[in-house]
């Protein structure tokens, strides 16, 4: 509906005529455009508060509380106070000082982990959808076998099987949603593959590798993209799941699956603030990932 | 009194000042085929749609009445009451209009059995031989067909086959051979100019295409940026356009335009005639919105110069 | 001078029993600065005719001598790129949504020439400009364009590499009527002012007329007829061409061509009878006809037609 004013030869503008509008659309405040936004989107917008919160609480929380490795034994099991807003555990460590450092490290993983699959499934996925044939069998095989496994099962093996790391976790959590990215990108390759610019880039020169990745990839990234929101929130959920049981990361480090680990057996004591707090920022957090995920699939896809 | 009224029709985007539909009058009668011609963006669907109490969701009608035979065809709550018996329609893409998932007889079944009360045997015998009727071979067998069996040709004849089985008062086609080959263009267009004569109705045929309006219609009304700028009868239309635009139209099909000449599309928010912003003889006036006027007995035209200088 | 002679080209798509044969012996020529319009209706393989020539698909069998060299099977080369182009039917689908339009024009210009980046920058805006676009255009992306805007870009980019010759798949079809004729007077001066050779792909048979000189009519993956096109449109003499043309509304409302109604629908290319293929719906069909297949023989100067009846 909008158009700039152009002026072209022998328009009305010779005669000295003006064309007169009259709906000039009023322009709204941008904190009301923001307000409306929200009003229209009330998950998303909490999904997005919510994230809002744990980045800064991630980037900025560290440097503001104390050690989270620091013991304190004479302290051990001190309920929620206004020293310790999420009490103390066995050892006596501030259980808010590792929840906040927890964020840090399960938000940074989750992401790494996402973006790595993202990347490299993207690729794989837009190759094989885009060249097809034997390469296209191949890569639908192997990821049909990997697909077989619950995703978190596969990550499971892949991190028993390897040594014990940090990189190894995230390599081992990213392999098991590659296939996932595969499957989206290809997709989409699929479709992207027989609109005209893609012949027409073959065309002007390109040979097919370009054609695929500089043409292709780049239009077919939208649902991967929508995606990365949810396969993070399934990342955290992931890396602390296996965590908890004591695969990957381990304890002392602060994470919040290590520390419902460490906590869940004291709740039957009574001492319910060790596992509870960890565990409900874990669900906040996935929760968070969830509802802008969710929204984004809906209303683009 | 015509067989259908349609009168200042405004049509815009619930919650938005900008009217896509202005003002729309136009009127149909029995056994006559008016042409609502217009290039993209003119408005000629959205108007069908209003007629038919189509539009939408997120349009809404703010102003102006369809009546049919003197009846309005929206109740006092607002709600649509016409039938398929008065008014139907038929669309551009025959395949993707019909149910993917159901025989077409039986398609065509179901609308005879609704709007005639026969029971659903009779209903099928009755859509066969409109089958026959709309001109396709073996109708038995193409009954048993889905749509997607069947090429274009055969879905639209199954199409307008749905849309006169009730013999309607007006029939809608919009667009109707627009993804059709030309060879079978013009089977559909005979087969509509006949059933049109046969059953009495009167038709609107919308299109872009000026050549298919002298094909077909007797009537045609001219639409830019949804504004009526003209409507008479065809021969005269083509012989002597009064309004710019139709000028515009002609000349862009029958000579050589200059190239240099940019595009500009339609600017709803302006206030006056909407084809102000590209029209060469636009002056002062046309900052009002020019209504349809009565040029003669059969011809209007929505221009102020028509007042002016009668050419 | 002949730019380019194809010589019985055969296309087939797949193998065995579900084999489409798209194009089934084709013999055609472009001169320089000459363009050909190859008219023809869905499924006749006008668009397979055009993307074999441009070196998207391969064919199955016969002879591309283009420039002295037959090259059929090596038009995919980065030689041929850069001497025969193509501008696509929809506008916005055949440019890269993500790129801006410099970026569109920039690939032929450092792909296919080895021109150096300014004068790569330099072409750019002197393409721009013969196309009619401002160079504001140059950080535009395709969503921010209407058709006609787009197509021009297409052109622009069409002509970055200086080609001989461009193939253009239905240019014009999804456009407006008013821009329609814009866009054809522009690439009629292109062509005087370049004498670049064009392959003009049409079901619109009146945009064909406007542009071409010689035009082919295809019928299911052959051609039928060759000739001058005042020659054509004035006296069509193969009985498909004369249904074709007589089925195109026109806007003279006196000398509306009597219609010559075909009867069916083009058969499937999967199976087509033995002899000529337009046997069933042939108004002056003999014997003949369902036995031999008749081939592409001159009749007159300049003018070969494929039918018994009229050799």
């Amino acid at each position: 509906m909008n158009n700039e004013e152009t002026h072209t030869a022998g328009t009305s503008s010779d005669s000295g005529f003006v064309v007169e509008r009259v709906y000039v659309p009023e322009e709204k405040s941008r904190t009301r455009k923001a307000l409306s936004f929200m009003r229209a989107n009330p998950l998303f917008s909490v999904g997005v508060a919510l994230l809002l919160s744990f980045v800064a609480l991630a980037v900025l929380g560290p440097a503001l509380v104390g050690d989270p490795l620091r013991t304190n034994p004479a302290n051990m099991y001190s309920p929620p106070s206004a020293d310790h807003w999420f009490g103390t555990d066995v050892y006596g460590r501030d259980v808010f000082a590792r929840a906040v450092n927890a964020a840090r490290l399960d938000l940074s993983i989750g992401l790494a982990i996402a973006l790595v699959a993202m990347v490299i499934g993207s690729a794989i996925g837009v190759v094989s959808g885009y060249f097809g044939g034997r390469v296209d069998e191949i890569v639908m095989r192997m990821t049909d076998v990997l697909l077989a496994f619950p995703g978190f099962v596969l990550a499971l093996i892949i991190v028993a099987a390897l040594a014990e790391s940090l990189l190894n976790v995230v390599i081992a959590v990213a392999a098991a949603y590659v296939p996932y990215f595969i499957r989206l990108t290809r997709a989409q390759a699929l479709v992207e593959r027989e609109q005209e610019y893609a012949d027409a880039a073959r065309l002007v020169g390109n040979k097919p590798f370009r054609v695929a990745f500089r043409h292709v990839l780049p239009n077919s990234l939208r649902p991967a993209l929508v995606s990365a929101t949810l396969v993070t929130g399934w990342a955290v959920l992931t890396v602390a799941g296996l965590a908890f049981l004591s695969v990957g990361i381990q304890p002392p480090t602060a994470e919040w699956g290590v520390m419902v680990g460490e906590g869940a057996g004291d709740i039957i004591t009574g001492e319910w603030w060790t596992s509870l707090f960890p565990g409900g920022m874990i669900v906040l957090a996935v929760m968070a990932f969830h509802f802008i995920g969710d929204d984004l699939m809906e209303e683009r896809l | 009194m015509s067989l259908l009224e349609v009168e200042g029709l405004t049509v815009g985007l619930v919650g938005s000042p900008y009217p896509i539909l202005r003002e729309v009058s136009f009127s149909v009668e029995p056994g006559e085929i008016l042409a609502l011609v217009g290039e993209s963006g003119s408005g000629k669907t959205m108007a069908a749609l209003a007629t038919m109490g189509l539009l939408p969701l997120g349009i809404e009608m703010t102003d102006g009445e369809a009546r049919l035979e003197g009846q309005s065809m929206v109740d006092p709550e607002g709600r649509v009451t016409r039938t398929a018996a008065q008014i139907s329609m038929i669309f551009q893409h025959p395949v993707g209009a019909l149910n993917p998932t159901m025989r077409v007889g039986h398609q065509v079944g179901r609308v005879i059995q609704i709007n005639q009360e026969l029971g659903r045997t009779e209903a099928l015998e009755a859509a066969v031989e409109m089958l026959g009727h709309v001109g396709i071979p073996g109708p038995e067998r193409v009954a048993r067909n889905f749509p997607h069996q069947l090429s274009g040709g055969m879905c639209q004849r199954i199409m307008i086959a749905m849309a006169v089985a009730c013999r309607p008062r007006i029939l809608i086609a919009d667009e109707p051979t627009t993804a059709l080959d030309v060879t079978v263009q013009a089977q559909i267009f005979d087969l509509i100019k006949s059933l049109a004569s046969e059953i009495g109705c009167g038709v609107i045929f919308i299109t872009h295409d000026l050549g298919a309006v002298a094909e077909m219609a007797d009537r045609v009304a001219v639409m830019y940026g949804g504004q009526v700028m003209e409507e008479s009868p065809v021969r005269e239309l083509l012989a002597d356009p009064r309004h710019p635009y139709t000028r515009y139209l002609l000349e862009s099909i029958t000579h050589e335009v200059d190239h240099r000449v940019e595009d500009i599309g339609v600017d709803f928010a302006l206030r006056g005639c909407r084809f102000g912003h590209r029209c060469l003889s636009a002056h002062g006036k046309c900052n009002q919105f020019p209504p349809l006027l009565e040029i003669s007995p059969d011809r209007s035209v929505s221009c102020f110069l028509q007042l002016e200088e009668p050419i | 001078m002949t730019l380019l002679e194809v010589r019985d080209l055969y296309k087939t798509y797949g193998h065995g029993a579900g084999a489409v044969p798209a194009v089934r012996g084709v013999d055609l020529e472009l001169g320089g600065g000459e363009t050909v319009g190859l008219v023809g209706e869905s499924g006749c393989g006008k668009t397979t005719l055009g993307r074999v020539l441009v070196g998207l698909n391969t064919p199955t069998s016969g002879d591309v001598i283009f420039d002295g060299d037959n090259v059929a099977g090596r038009l995919q080369e980065a030689e041929f790129r850069r001497r025969v182009q193509m501008v696509f039917q929809h506008p916005q689908s055949s440019l890269n949504p993500k790129f801006k339009v410099s970026t569109t024009l920039r690939e032929p210009g450092r792909l296919l020439t080895s021109k150096s980046s300014e004068e790569v920058e330099e072409r750019i805006v002197e393409t721009l400009r013969v196309v009619g676009l401002g160079q504001e255009y140059r950080s535009r992306r395709p969503k921010q364009l209407s058709g006609g805007q787009l197509q021009r870009v297409a052109i622009a980019r069409a002509l970055m590499s200086a080609p001989d010759m461009i193939v253009l798949d239905e240019p014009t079809s999804s456009l407006d009527q008013s821009i329609r004729s814009r866009i054809i007077s522009l690439l009629k001066d292109i062509q005087e002012q370049r004498q670049v050779s064009y392959l003009f792909i049409s079901h619109d048979l009146s945009t064909v007329r406007k542009i071409a000189h010689r035009v082919a009519v295809m019928y299911l993956g052959r051609i039928v007829e060759v000739a001058e096109t005042r020659a054509l449109f004035e006296d069509p003499q193969h009985p498909y061409t004369r249904a074709l043309l007589s089925a195109v509304p026109s806007l003279d409302m006196d000398n509306q061509r009597k219609r010559i109604i075909l009867t069916g629908e083009t058969p499937s290319p999967t199976s087509l009878p033995i002899g000529c293929s337009f046997q069933d719906r042939c108004n002056l069909v003999h014997d003949r006809c369902r036995v031999e297949t008749p081939q592409l023989g001159e009749t007159q100067a300049a003018r070969s037609v494929e039918c018994f009846a009229v050799q």
